[in-house]
This record gives structure tokens, sequence and C-alpha cells, in this order.
């Protein structure tokens, strides 16, 4: 064996068991977090979890929502009509109604009498955000766009991360929650088989508000008679919560604008607040929250407050007394109902509201089932591809059959040191390179059987037919390589597996092919200082 | 063994009948796009919902679809999926107009409701409910009676073990047929798996897979299915024309690209096949693979063209594709074999994965030879016929020096190539 021979057998080796070795380890690493028995999990297990398995391998959910940004930007324009209100009461201008036209735009009727230099000052100090402009007494806001950006950014971070602490919560092992575009949030929960919890517990999108009452309850009709049939600009007509055995849906006018939010939470827990002991929600503010909320109930004294949560009116309860800190939410909960809600509001309210865009649920039965399917086809599929290979190639052919071995090893390794998920099209991807992967050696052995006819001596022929195949392999790598690139730039979860599967593969492939190959050749015939014939 | 000993095949002889036979093909693609029932979109595309369902009995699909009619969930489809002695059913619902309703619970409740078997509708379905529910009920009645100490274990964790295994059992034999069956999971308590059979329904049904996709994202996913095609098929473009600096040669490859691909979607239609995401993935594959079988036989080409004595382009292309005859079949045989595994055993959600492959590898092979080279040709043929009639027009006052400098630039350009073929040798 010659030195050069010797040290290329030394690197394929060191690649290969470095290769096993760390899909091993991973393995362990993997298996040790499911394994509940006492010690180290058998190495039969870990052999079996090496490879991350996709949600439509393994089971559980994945859900796409999108948050309904407006919800937030609506936040911010009640924010700024509340300052500006506050202004005018400190610093003594006075202002007419205000119509609240847009989620992020807002007017109000200025009269002749208003000291408008104040008005601007204050509008200049407080609702920098906001530009404005001045239609024949009514000033017209309008929220900026980079403000109305970060608004909006904003929600979605937020959405993230009240998902995130609730699922957390929830305790999901390895849960996924990623951005997706401009407002869409991903959330992929593997091994949950509850999705009708799951996705209410998402879902559930805790949007508390608190708004006084302007007139209800009662039938749509009767609330908007006074207006005929219009809702005014200023309230809005929320529905309330259905009791057992109610007839009739009931309605409230509220004002549009919330005196608290679910942003104004500092805690929330279950606790038995009715009269006969019924399951309650008592919550707790923060001290911005609790300052804003003890000057609305002080100033309105008698009358009603309505408590929405998802814009469903609660409960309305009188205000009696200035309250600061604290409130209660009730219902007709259930003890189950009332943990959920205190959970929900303590991992935080999601700061607007969620749709569901796309669900899917896979249940373990058919990941199982689908694997059993895949592993069956890719063990039969290479089978056939090894037998065709020996039988048209006899010597070489085996040479070709243990390129494509390692190619399958070390692929199998470097996906589970990569960390890259394994799913059901990865699986054809696997397959589908060990055909492909197959080409390389076809071009090459196609290539010596050429330089042999030509009458070159079997040596010569290897090692040109090595060398001139080399550029096509190239070739034919970078086409799917290109069309695997633009696969995984399209590509959901299942599909991106596949695109990752076959880059990793077709990389292989390159080096057990063209390296490999060529080194069990200098194997067989580098010995000999001259050869008359070649199996090929 | 060697199927092809130094062929010598005029294939572009028959250039213009290949050209007929695609163009036919590819109408009656269209005709199966547009005329006919039209492409079949899943609900990746369309949107809608779609449920999987295995029985334990053998489902009787006219009743089921009764029950299906009757929640108004609008058009509704049911068909049996996999193997038919698995008992497992496919129902599609189309997208809902109004938002809110879960669709998914819905039909679920129907069924089962439809189907009851008489039990008490407040216990755990043990074939739909998860861990968690399983795990929350045994918590709560504590058959193991671990809550009132004497025990360092963790109830909830216990319990939460024990539903694990029984969920796991319920996976290994596919479905439980009555509560009873639950005496098989191991490791687990007699007391809980008494507690299992007092207390608990095993229902008509597992929920294999629910999927649920709204209508913009059906429209989002169809936009960015169009895009990828359309822009790694540009990529490719781009890639051979730079690779041999020559047009026509990146225009053949795409133009046998855009070949197969109308023809393998335009099939897949008139077989009415469901065309979803894995088929998108496949078809890019394809886009893979039909350029990777151009690039060999081009490749060829060009080498070819160094040797020193000019020959007609069409008898180089002739010889390229001999040459690379062998490797052609052979390789797309092996790819072949895979892909015909994956469609014999690779289950439903392959199969129609591996069937785009097959067509797609069959016209792919055809087209690298028949479309890609025969276009090459065409296309010189086209601009030289061009030329030659511009010429007399243009060379009316012939400059004395410049014409020799053309004609000296790619003779020298040749020489170091030569060469360079010589020294490998």
């Amino acid at each position: 064996m010659s030195k050069k021979v010797r040290w290329r057998v030394l690197l394929i080796l060191v690649v290969v068991l470095g290769t096993v070795a760390g899909y091993v380890l991973t393995g362990y690493q993997h298996a040790r977090k499911e394994w509940i028995g006492a010690g180290n999990p058998p190495l039969k297990l870990a052999m079996k979890s090496g490879i991350k398995l996709g949600l439509d391998l393994r089971g559980g959910i994945h859900l796409v929502l999108q948050v309904n940004t407006a919800d937030a930007l609506k936040a911010e324009r009640d924010d700024a009509v509340e300052n500006l209100r506050n202004q005018a009461r400190e610093k003594s201008f006075t202002l007419g109604d205000f119509e609240l036209s847009g989620p992020s735009s807002f007017a109000v009727n200025v009269s002749a009498q208003t000291d408008t230099a104040r008005l601007e000052e204050a509008v200049k100090r407080f609702l920098g955000d906001w530009s404005y402009n001045v239609v024949g007494g009514k000033w017209v806001f309008q929220l900026k766009d980079p403000a109305r950006r970060a608004a909006e950014e904003n929600a979605v971070s937020q959405a993230i991360e009240t998902i995130r602490n609730r699922v957390d919560e929830f305790g999901v092992a390895e849960p996924l929650i990623a951005r997706e575009g401009v407002d869409r949030i991903l959330v992929q929960l593997p091994g949950v088989d509850d999705p009708k919890r799951v996705k209410d517990l998402i879902k559930n999108t805790a949007f508390l508000e608190l708004k006084l009452v302007e007139s209800g309850p009662s039938d749509r009709a009767a609330l908007l008679a006074p207006t005929s049939g219009q809702v005014p600009p200023t309230l809005d007509l929320v529905e309330a919560k259905a009791e057992p055995g109610q007839r009739q849906d009931l309605y409230y006018l509220v004002r549009k604008s919330a005196v608290i939010t679910g942003r104004d939470l500092k805690n929330a827990r279950p606790s038995r607040t009715g009269q006969f002991g019924q399951m309650g929600v008592t919550f707790f503010l923060t001290a911005g929250g609790a300052e804003k909320f003890a000057s609305a109930t002080g100033a309105n004294v008698g009358k009603q407050l309505a408590i929405i949560l998802d814009n469903r009116v609660q409960s309305a309860p009188r205000i009696n007394e200035r309250i600061s800190d604290q409130g209660v939410i009730q219902g007709s909960f259930t003890a189950e109902e009332a943990n959920d809600l205190a959970l929900v509001l303590r991992a935080g309210a999601l700061p607007a509201g969620l749709t569901y865009l796309e669900e899917r649920t896979v249940g373990p039965s058919l990941g199982a089932d689908s694997i059993r399917n895949g592993i069956t086809a890719s063990i039969v599929g290479a089978l056939l591809v090894f037998i065709a290979v020996v039988v048209y190639y006899r010597r070489a052919g085996w040479n070709a059959v243990i390129a494509l071995i390692l190619n399958a090893i070390l692929l199998a390794g470097a996906m589970a040191l990569l960390g890259s998920t394994l799913t059901l099209p990865g699986i054809a991807g696997f397959i589908l390179t060990i055909g492909m992967a197959v080409d390389s050696n076809v071009l090459i052995f196609e290539r010596i059987r050429e330089e042999l006819r030509g009458g070159r001596a079997p040596k010569t022929a290897i090692e040109n037919g090595f060398a001139k195949a080399f550029a096509t392999i190239i070739d034919t790598h970078i086409t799917i390589v290109i069309s695997a690139i633009f696969l995984f730039q399209f590509g959901t979860g299942p599909v991106k597996g596949f695109a990752v599967t076959l880059v990793i593969g077709l990389l292989i492939s390159v080096f057990t092919a063209v390296f490999v190959s060529h080194t069990i050749f200098d194997l067989e015939y580098g010995r000999r200082a001259h050869i008359d014939t070649v199996s090929i | 063994m060697e199927l092809f000993r130094q062929t010598n095949i005029d294939f572009l002889r028959w250039k213009w009948w290949a050209i007929g036979a695609s163009w036919l093909l590819i109408v009656i693609g269209f005709f199966g796009i547009f005329v006919q029932k039209g492409l079949k979109f899943g609900i990746d595309f369309a949107g809608g919902t779609q449920i999987a369902l295995r029985f334990a009995e053998k489902p009787d699909i006219e009743h089921l679809r009764k029950l299906l009619d009757a929640t108004n969930l609008g058009d509704t489809g049911i068909q049996r999926y996999e193997d038919p002695a698995k008992n497992e059913v496919l129902i599609r619902v189309q997208q809902q107009k109004k938002e809110g309703r879960d669709v998914t619970q819905d039909v679920m409740t129907a069924l089962r409701q439809g189907l009851a078997t008489g039990g008490d509708p407040s216990r755990v379905d043990l074939n739909v409910q998860g861990r968690d529910a399983l795990s929350g009920r045994l918590l709560a009645a504590d058959p193991d009676h671990l809550a009132g100490g004497g025990s360092n274990e963790n109830p909830a964790d216990h319990y939460a073990r024990a539903a694990e295994r029984i969920v796991a059992r319920r996976t290994q034999v596919g479905i439980f047929r009555s509560p009873a069956d639950v005496e098989g999971t191991p490791d687990v308590s007699q007391a809980v798996k008494d507690w299992v059979k007092a207390n608990t329904n095993a229902g008509p049904f597992v929920v294999l897979s629910a999927e649920n996709v709204g209508p913009q994202v059906g429209a989002d996913l169809q936009k960015k299915a169009l895009w990828a095609v359309a822009l790694s098929t540009l990529g490719m473009l781009v890639y051979i024309a730079l690779r041999f600096r020559s047009l026509p040669f990146g225009v053949g490859a795409v133009v046998a690209l855009i070949h197969d691909t109308l023809i393998t979607v335009g099939l897949l239609a008139l077989m009415q096949r469901e065309f979803n995401l894995v088929v998108v993935a496949a078809l890019l594959t394809l886009v893979g693979y039909s350029v990777n079988d151009t690039v060999v036989v081009y490749d060829r080409i060009r080498e070819n063209q160094r040797t020193p004595k000019k020959e007609p382009l069409e008898t180089v292309i002739n010889r390229s594709i001999n040459q690379t005859l062998s490797r052609t079949v052979l390789t797309s045989g092996a790819t072949m074999l895979v892909v015909i595994a994956l469609f014999i055993l690779g289950g439903e959600v392959l199969n129609t994965f591996a069937l785009t492959l097959i067509i797609g590898i069959i016209v792919g092979t055809y087209s690298s030879i028949y479309v890609a080279s025969p276009i090459v040709v065409i296309w010189k043929d086209f601009v030289e016929k061009r030329r030659a009639k511009r010429v007399p027009v243009k060379v009316v006052p012939p400059p004395p020096a410049e014409p020799a400098l053309p004609k000296a630039a790619p003779a020298s350009a040749e020489a170091p190539r030569q060469k360079k073929k010589k020294n490998r040798r």
C-alpha cells in the first residue's frame, strides 16, 4: 500500500468512525430526555433516536396563527386618546367629542374658544408618534408609519412571547414557536396528542378589557333604538356571554376606549367569588394600571363597568367605590375553566387577537405507520439498486455498493450531528439520494469502460475514468443542489426536511463516489505494478 | 454485463418526430389541466379540512356520509384510504365561508354521536383522547392510592406515565376495540387497568391526522410554489448558460425542463391525482433531475467539440448521446428502482410523490436525448441561416486587415486546449 493510499484509508476511517460515534452520542443525548427509567437508556433506544423526527413522523400539532395587529393599533390609539384627555384636564383647555375613525386614526372636535397653542404643545409633547391636520375645527390624528410598524412589530413579538409562556406552563418538550413572515406565528408541538386542549389554551387570547357601560344589557334592537339602528361612533356593541338557559342574545353598549386592558395586569388567580361560592378569577394591576383604574372608577361611581374577555362581556358589575389595584372576573366558570383562565391571564394576555390559518394534527399511530412504510421502501429500494449494480459491474459493482452504504451511514450521522429533522418526504429524499448517488459511480465506471475499450492499460483507464468523470459529477450535483435550494426556500416543515436530506446526501455522495470509490480501486489494484484485467 | 456496446444510433434523424410527440403529450397534458376536470388541488393549496380516521369495524361509508351531510358543512367528501383491510377513511370538508367554526371537532362530534355505542359521553374516549385527559382523570380517581402519602412518588408523574403507556399501547394495537384491551399494556398496575376498564369508553375510531388549512395559506402556497418552480428554472438557465458559455445550451436545457414539468403536471391532472405540497417537492426534484441528465450529455458534446477535426454539430451530438446512452439508461434505471419501491411500499402520502417522479424520470430521460440536444441543433441552424442571409449585404467593402483577426482568435484559443487534452492522456 503506497503512503498516499494509506493516508486516504485513514481519513475515510476517521470520518466514518467519527460520524458513527457522533450519531450514537447524539442518540444518547436525545434518548436521555425521553427515558423515564433509572440509569442510562439502552443502546437500542439511542440508535433509534439519533435523528430528530419531524411532526409528520412523530405525531404532534402544527399551527400557523395570524396576529390581528389591528387590535394592537387600537390599544395604541386608545392610549393616545386617554393622554389627550388627561392633558386637556391638566392644562385646562377644552376638547369636544372624540371620533374613533379607524384602528390607527381618530379625530377630535375643537371649538373656537379652545386655546390651540396649548393643544398644539400637548400634542407635540405627548403625541409625537401621531401626525395631524386640521380640517375645519376638527383635528384628525393619524399614527405615523414608523410608529405603526413598531406597534405591529411589538404585537407580534409579544404574542410569540406570550404563547411561549403558555406552552411552557403546559409542559411540552421541545416546542417550536417562531415568527413566519410579517404577522404570522408558527407553533409546532411534537408529541402532543390533545389538540383541542392546546388549541384552546393558545387561542384563548385572554384579551381583557374593562370598559364603561352606556346601556344594557338588552337585546340589540332595544339598545340601538335611540340612535335609529346605528352604533354611535364613540361606542361599541358587545355581546354578553350566554348564560345557561338564556333565551336570547344580550348586548351591552360600552365606551370604545378601555379603562384598562390585559396589559395592565400583574397577576391573576382563581378564587371563590360569587355569593354561592362560584369560581371566578381575581386579577391584580400594575402600578400604572392601578392609577388609571383608580381615576376611572373614582369618576364613575354608580356606573356599570363591563369586564370584557375576548369581545364577550363576562360581567358588568356596578362601581360602588373607587377601586385601585384589583378586581374580579365573575362568570359561571367551572373550577377547571377558572384555573385555565387564570393561567392564560398570568402567562400574559395576548396583545392582539389570533386567527388560526392552518392547523395540522398527526396522531402517533400514523407517524409509526409512515416510518415503517418508509423504512421498508428504503431497504427494498437500496437492495434493488445494489443487485443491479453488482450484476452490471461485477467486482466494481461491490465497490459502488460499499460507497452507497457509506453514503447512507454518513448521511444518517450528518443529520444527527447537524440536528436536522427527518420528515416523511425526507425519507423519500434519503432513498432518492441512493438512486442518484449511484449516478456518480455509473459515470465513473462507464468512463473506465470506455478507456479500456480504447485500448488503455487498466491502471491508466481507472485514473482517466475518475479524472474525466469528475467535472460531470460536479455539474450534476450542482444542478440538483440549485433546485434543492429553491425547494428549501419554498417549503414548510416536511418539504424543508426533504430539501435538507437531499442536499446533505448529495454532498456526501461526492465524497463517497469519488474519494472512497477511488481509494477502494487503489487498494485493489494499487499493490501490483501491472494488472491485466479490471472486473468492471 | 453491458447493455449498450458502442452503439451508433442516429438519434437526431427522428428529431422532428420527437418534437411532434412532445407537443402531442403537452397538448394532452393541457387538456388534463384546463379542459377536463383540471388539477385536483389538495387542501394545502385549496384550503379546507381533511381528517383521516381508523375505525375498529369496517365503516359503512354511506352511513358516515349521511352523518356528515347533517353537519351543514357544505361540500364534503369521504373515501377509503390506504389498505381497505385497515378500515381507514379520509374525510374532506370544503373551506368554510364563515370563520370560527372548528370543523374537525364538529365532524368528530357528529360521527361519534351518530355511531354511538351506548357509552356515557362524559367518560374519556380512549381512542380519541390523549394522555393529558387520561392522566387527569386517573389523577382525580387515584386507583393506586398514592394521594394518602406513604409513597415518595409524585402521583401526577405516576399517572402521566401510566397514561403515556396506555396511549403507546393504543398506537401499537392500532385501535382499542373495547376498554378491556388495556389489559395488554405493560408496566401499568392492575388497579389502573381495572379503573380504565370500568370508567372509560372505547369510541368507534382513532384520529390518524386532522388538517385544516385556511384560504390565505392556500393562496400563499400556490403563489410560493409557482415562484419556486419558476425561479429554480431560471437558476438552471443561468447556471447552464454560464457553465457552457453558450445560450443555446442553456435554452435547450430549460426547454427540456419546462417540457418535463408540463407533461408531468398534465398527466397528474389527467389521472386526477391530488396536487399537494409533496407533489411540488417532487416537481422541484424533477427540475434538478431533468437538468442533471441533460448536463451529462452536454458535457460530452463540449468535450467532443474540442477535437481538432471539424465535424457537423449533428454528428457530434449524435456521438455524444450514444456515448452517454449507457449511463443515461443505467442511472435512470437505478433511480427508477428506488422510486418504484417507494411507489409500492411507501404508503399513501409518498405514493403520488413517487408517481410524479416515475413520470418525471421517464419523460426526463427522453427529453435529455430528444429535446435538449435537438434544440441546440435547431437553434444553431436557424442562427446560421440568418447569418448566411445577412452576409452579402454587410460585407460590401471588405477592409483588408479586419477579417484576419476574428479567424486568428478562435484558432489560438483552440490550440492550448488541444495541448491540454494531449497532456492528460
